[in-house]
């Protein structure tokens, strides 16, 4: 099957090189990485929210100021106290500081609120390891030098002063401000500083954010092994750990759309190699153990933690997989999370009737429509009117995507997993997997979908 | 600092803290949500957001999480390129896009602090576009006002587009606010207790809180219908719940449609009950009924029956300018001592409300409009309360202060239920008793 066009895309046919239907063979890879179509009920974030939301956030130890009118800072304040955990939960997160920009500072400029708000805050919150400035949309159309202004202010206050300029509007998703988060925090923070002591066995961890603290039951598998980890980008990270990331001997990389960048800067400039891994369900996990382990020459230890982690979690793991067999599922993540989770379902015994991603590119998909099976649906960006499509024609057995679409399927009477900020998660490695089988298993098969009116 | 009570007091600290250019953990919301949040109470409507792609995403999550419900925003996606030359191509591709998909019968143009600074004339664009779907531009610029500014703009421009005068029609203008699907729900109840008809301007109450029944309709059911809005034109006379959020559109329907507009309190607590049921029967003709004779007696006994355990008990409100005020009054009538009343709106009328409150009862209250949570907080520090009352981003005021905390206004998004639960009319007064007590009781039983 070639490319496809869903019937509520008629009116809008270049959806169609977003849609494909995997046949073993081709080479087809649908459309992304584009401008969102105008008039779309798009479920994407903008370049803000992947400089802010995702990649500078989860710092846990600076004044996060974002400089624009006020909804931006609201929108990605805090979040509860399940996202991108740290261990400064008295500031990080907690706070979230704005410069509220007024029509006045449209018209006049907003240079000067911008340096007044960053010694404010800096006064009231004086025990900060620096400033991270990050610019909404109308910033760039006024032109404030933002790059000057935080220079000046770093002076006067002694920390650094970082500013990202991630207008909404330059990028077509989130994924620009990944790029934008990246270069910025390695032009401007890492090698600024020297560890007091490094090892032959120092790694970092780069691209995973902490979700419900996932970095906690990562790390404790590669020390395990007499590894130390030297900086986890950027979940639970200080600026500091980032400064000190160059001295590591290798990144280890598990979000492979937010970070590939920093990965290859670091290598260039640092000579860091990187090695991409996968650390969800147990044979991506062990693989990624047995690969790191093999670079450091202590592929013992890697079977030890290994068969004692698996022997943990695998009688569950086996009834949940007997429960779960042959059930289709339908993924839509950010990007990488739908291919990292093929294998996963896989693993449990589903089937994998589509995947999405919200801003993937070419190497995504290419990931996975390599995992996926023939006859799925792959598709770029979808809306939700597609989605509503998808979920009623296909009638999967669980959809896992983001907050966003979890109540348009639950609408719909499908089961749902919020794989972006987890159910009752995290989600990674071993006892995470238990953890999202067990969420699985518990919405597949909850009462009360059977009492639904005129669910079939 | 010393306790600051004495009025000229507010006013210089308010002067001070106005001057201070950084915003800690924001009281408001930016003016699209709130013009959105009134489209969703519109049958078969859809806002489109001539913004960039957060513009949708993260208001579309806020009403998520708040709601429980699936909501549609479209967007005009604008880029780089818009950025540069304008935004009128991505608009007028987005509407006919919008319309081939979906066919909503009406469309609200939003425009964003990104369209108003690039300077698209939405006006101009969509009155060249020639289709059978009714367009409503609304100017929401995230730069001027808040999420209430927002909503006040937006049911003006539904007004102003579409209510037309046609001959009388016997019924009333409720314009809600940014209220909850059970405040609605309350309204009604009142209303039909009363055999008033009525328009609600806009019902969120079926829309945002949708029965599971399956097949899901291609537009959740209820809303106010485009004829309802059309129909305001010629209804009796209008009432604004909340005057900041919802007056702008009553006041035009007075001088445009000679529409009698009647100006109060958002029914929160007794008297500002009674004094809503008092206009509205005024104004229909129509007797208080006994039902709810029984429901406010039923709220006076509960009133009575908590006394002991939270009179005298000092509370700092941060909420909605009209939510605020209306609690200022009702925490009077409970025995309690409404300590500090802030909102996040910056509003001179809020101040002269609270301040009529004050004058009435005795208190003496801080009064912080236009305030950030940093600046309640350190209000609440200063004054020293015993409760807190905010949304969910507010909780750790109560956590730090060692108060109890009782949620209210929006986004409530870390206990469930919330946007079920009336606070206005006698109901709402139950519900709110209820709260007010437990979350009392919960933090004394957890000391």
């Amino acid at each position: 099957m070639p490319l496809t066009l869903l019937e509520c895309d008629i009116p809008i046919p270049e959806r169609e090189k977003h849609t494909y239907i995997k046949k073993s063979g081709e080479t087809i890879v649908p459309r992304c990485n584009v401008q969102t179509t105008p008039g779309d009920l798009t479920e994407r974030g903008c370049t803000y929210a992947g400089c802010m939301g995702v990649v500078g956030g989860p710092v846990k130890d600076v004044i996060h100021l974002i400089h624009g009118p006020i909804g931006c800072a609201f929108y990605t304040w805090g979040g509860g106290r399940r996202q991108n955990l740290s261990d400064n939960t008295e500031f990080h997160r907690k706070y979230c500081f704005s410069t509220s920009m007024q029509e006045s500072n449209v018209i006049f400029g907003g240079e000067k609120k911008l340096h007044d708000a960053i010694l404010e805050a800096y006064e009231r919150f004086p025990d900060v390891n620096g400033v991270f400035v990050y610019a909404t949309c109308v910033i760039g159309l006024i032109g404030d030098d933002i790059n000057t202004v935080c220079k000046t202010a770093a002076e006067e206050i002694g920390v650094p002063v970082i500013p990202f300029s991630c207008e909404g509007f330059r990028g077509v998703s989130q994924s620009l401000g990944h790029h934008i988060a990246n270069d910025v925090i390695f032009e401007k923070i890492v090698g600024t500083k020297e560890p007091d002591e490094v090892t032959q066995y120092d790694i970092n961890i780069i691209g995973d954010y902490n979700i419900q603290g996932d970095l906690w039951i990562i790390e404790p598998l590669f020390e395990a092994m007499g590894l130390r980890i030297l900086c986890t980008f950027t979940g639970n990270a200080s600026i500091d750990d980032l400064a000190m990331a160059h001295r590591a001997k290798l990144n280890v990389m598990h979000c492979q759309r937010s970070t590939p960048y920093i990965c290859e800067l670091m290598e260039e400039k640092y000579g860091v190699p990187y090695m991409p891994v996968s650390l969800f369900g147990i044979t991506q996990t062990s693989k990624a153990i047995r690969d790191v382990a093999a670079f450091f020459g202590l592929g013992g230890k890697a079977e030890e933690v290994i068969q004692s982690e698996v022997a943990k979690i695998l009688p569950e793991i086996e009834y949940y997989k007997e429960q779960l067999r042959g059930k289709r599922v339908f993924i839509y993540q950010g990007a990488p999370r739908a291919w990292h989770w093929i294998k996963l379902m896989e693993e449990l015994g589903m089937e994998v009737v589509g995947a999405a991603t919200t801003f993937g590119h070419t190497d995504d998909y290419e990931k996975i429509i390599e995992r996926i099976g023939d006859g799925a649906l792959v598709i770029d960006n979808p809306n939700s009117v597609e989605l509503r499509e998808i979920l009623v024609g296909y009638k999967p057995d669980l959809f896992i995507s983001g907050l966003k679409e979890k109540f348009l399927a639950y609408k719909l009477g499908v089961p749902f997993v919020n794989g972006h900020s987890y159910e009752r998660g995290p989600y990674a490695v071993y006892s995470g997997f238990l953890k999202f089988a067990k969420d699985i298993h518990t919405t597949i098969n909850h009462p009360a979908w059977k009492l639904i009116e005129g669910r079939a | 600092m010393t306790q600051a009570t004495a009025k000229t007091e507010t006013k210089t600290k308010a002067k001070k803290e106005v001057k201070r250019s950084v915003t800690i953990n924001p009281g408001t919301i930016c003016q699209p949500i709130g013009a959105m949040q009134a489209v969703l109470g519109v049958h078969g409507a859809i806002s489109l957001v001539h913004g960039s792609q957060g513009c949708a995403a993260y208001p579309m999550r806020m009403f998520n999480r708040h709601f429980q419900e699936p909501v549609e925003i479209a967007l005009s996606s604008l880029g780089e390129d818009a950025a540069v030359f304008g935004g009128a191509d991505n608009l007028i591709k987005g509407v006919h896009a919008l319309v081939a998909r979906r066919q909503p019968e009406l469309i609200a143009v939003l425009t964003t602090c990104l369209s108003e600074t690039i300077g698209d004339d939405i006006n101009g664009i969509l009155r060249k576009i020639d289709l059978p779907t009714t367009l409503v531009p609304m100017h929401t610029p995230s730069y001027i006002g808040s999420h209430v500014t927002g909503y006040d703009n937006a049911v003006k421009a539904l007004v102003t587009h579409l209510a037309e005068q046609t001959g009388p029609n016997s019924k009333i203008n409720i314009v809600v606010g940014l209220l909850n699907p059970g405040d609605i729900r309350e309204l009604k109840s009142m209303l039909a207790a009363m055999r008033v008809k009525a328009i609600i301007l806009t019902d969120i109450s079926e829309t945002l809180d949708a029965p599971l029944i399956l097949p899901r309709p291609r537009f959740p059911n209820g809303g106010t219908t485009l004829a309802e809005v059309a129909d305001t034109a010629n209804s009796i006379g209008s009432i604004a719940l909340c005057k900041h959020a919802g007056g702008a559109a009553a006041k035009y329907l007075a001088s445009k449609h000679k529409v009698p507009m009647i100006s109060g309190s958002c029914p929160i607590g007794v008297a500002n009950t009674d004094a809503f049921l008092e206009n509205v029967s005024h104004l229909m003709g129509r007797p208080i009924s006994d039902e709810l004779r029984k429901e406010r007696g039923r709220l006076i006994d509960a009133m009575i029956d908590v006394q002991f355990k939270i009179a005298q008990k000092k509370v700092a409100i941060h909420a909605d300018p009209d939510v605020a005020s209306g609690m200022a009054r009702f925490l009077h009538e409970l025995g309690m001592t409404p300590a500090i009343i802030a909102t996040g709106t910056e509003s001179k009328e809020f101040v002269a409300d609270v301040q009529a409150v004050a004058s009435q009862t005795g208190h003496e209250i801080k009064i912080i409009s236009g305030c950030d949570l940093y600046e309640l907080h350190e209000a609440v520090k200063a004054v020293g309360v015993d409760l807190v009352m905010g949304n969910s981003q507010a909780t750790y005021i109560g956590d730090d202060e060692k108060t109890a905390f009782a949620r209210i206004g929006f986004p409530v998004y870390d206990r469930v239920g919330y946007q079920r639960r009336a606070i206005i009319g006698y109901g709402g007064g139950i519900n709110l008793v209820d709260r007010i007590t437990n979350a009392i009781l919960d933090h004394a039983d957890s000391a």
